[in-house]
């Protein structure tokens, strides 16, 4: 029985779009990730939420791919953050550092 | 005395094959009682050896990647080869990592060698007739140090 490995589901609230992801983020996900995310940033008009409460595994393949998401994001001025990061996975966020492209520090807003 | 165990497993170098040696890694380090978290990193570590054969080893043709799991002890040394072209790893250079930058001067790229470095206790590239990445990891000891 094929076995959806990776989960996309897009939520349109009043404000701002969230897409969750769930599974695993990895090289054989890679290319579905970077079209649906690539269409998100063409259509991005408000800002852009990624909840990752479900995500079970990533690598250096979807970091890489997130950074791009950050950048792209960044430069069409669309706010951007991700959520309920599982712990083991914000240790990778942190290792590498993008944490803080990831994140708003909610205090100095 | 030690006394080693090994599993070998061999797969195509594709990307749809990388998570039966997690799978398979998840397994072995259970039996030796290593925890959420350490195996964790080990599968992170393990796939992007995988990840960097799949991608560079054999270009448009097809091969394989074995991935030899060995068990010393409390350690587990876990080698990634593959039987293609070597690829260049750059050790010496500076991680790619993003502390302190701003956004405009960030990479998407290279994290891999870093992660497995950052995330093993040791990590060996040997490079003769393809690329074996050798990672080894000790469990944590069982005993209350407190």
């Amino acid at each position: 029985m094929p076995m959806e490995k990776l989960s996309l589901r897009t939520e349109h609230t009043e404000d701002r779009t969230i897409v969750h992801i769930g599974g695993e983020f990895d090289l054989e996900a890679a290319s579905r990730m970077r079209a649906a995310l690539n269409s998100l940033i063409e259509q991005a008009d408000r800002r852009i939420t990624l909840d990752i409460q479900q995500l079970k595994y990533i690598d250096s393949t979807g970091i890489g791919i997130l950074i791009s998401l950050a950048k792209a994001l960044h430069a069409r001025n669309v706010s951007f953050d991700v959520v309920h990061i599982p712990s083991h996975i914000r240790k990778l966020f942190d290792m590498t550092g993008i944490t803080p492209f990831l994140m708003k520090p909610e205090s100095s807003i | 005395m030690v006394n080693e165990r090994v599993v070998t497993l061999s797969i195509p170098a594709l990307p749809e094959y990388v998570d039966l040696v997690r799978l398979t890694l998840y397994g072995i380090a259970t039996k030796l009682k290593f925890t959420f978290e350490e195996i964790e990193d080990m599968k992170v570590a393990v796939s992007e050896a995988c990840n960097n054969a799949v991608l560079h080893a054999y270009g448009d043709l097809s091969g394989n990647i074995e991935v030899t799991f060995q068990t010393l002890g409390e350690e587990l040394v876990i080698t990634v080869k593959d039987f293609g072209k070597s690829f260049v790893v750059d050790e010496s250079k500076e991680a790619p990592v993003m502390h302190g930058k701003e956004i405009d001067e960030i990479q998407s790229g290279g994290l891999g060698l870093y992660l497995m470095q950052a995330l093993m206790d040791r990590v060996e590239v040997k490079q003769d007739g393809g690329t074996a990445v050798t990672l080894s990891k000790k469990r944590l000891a069982s005993e209350e140090t407190a």
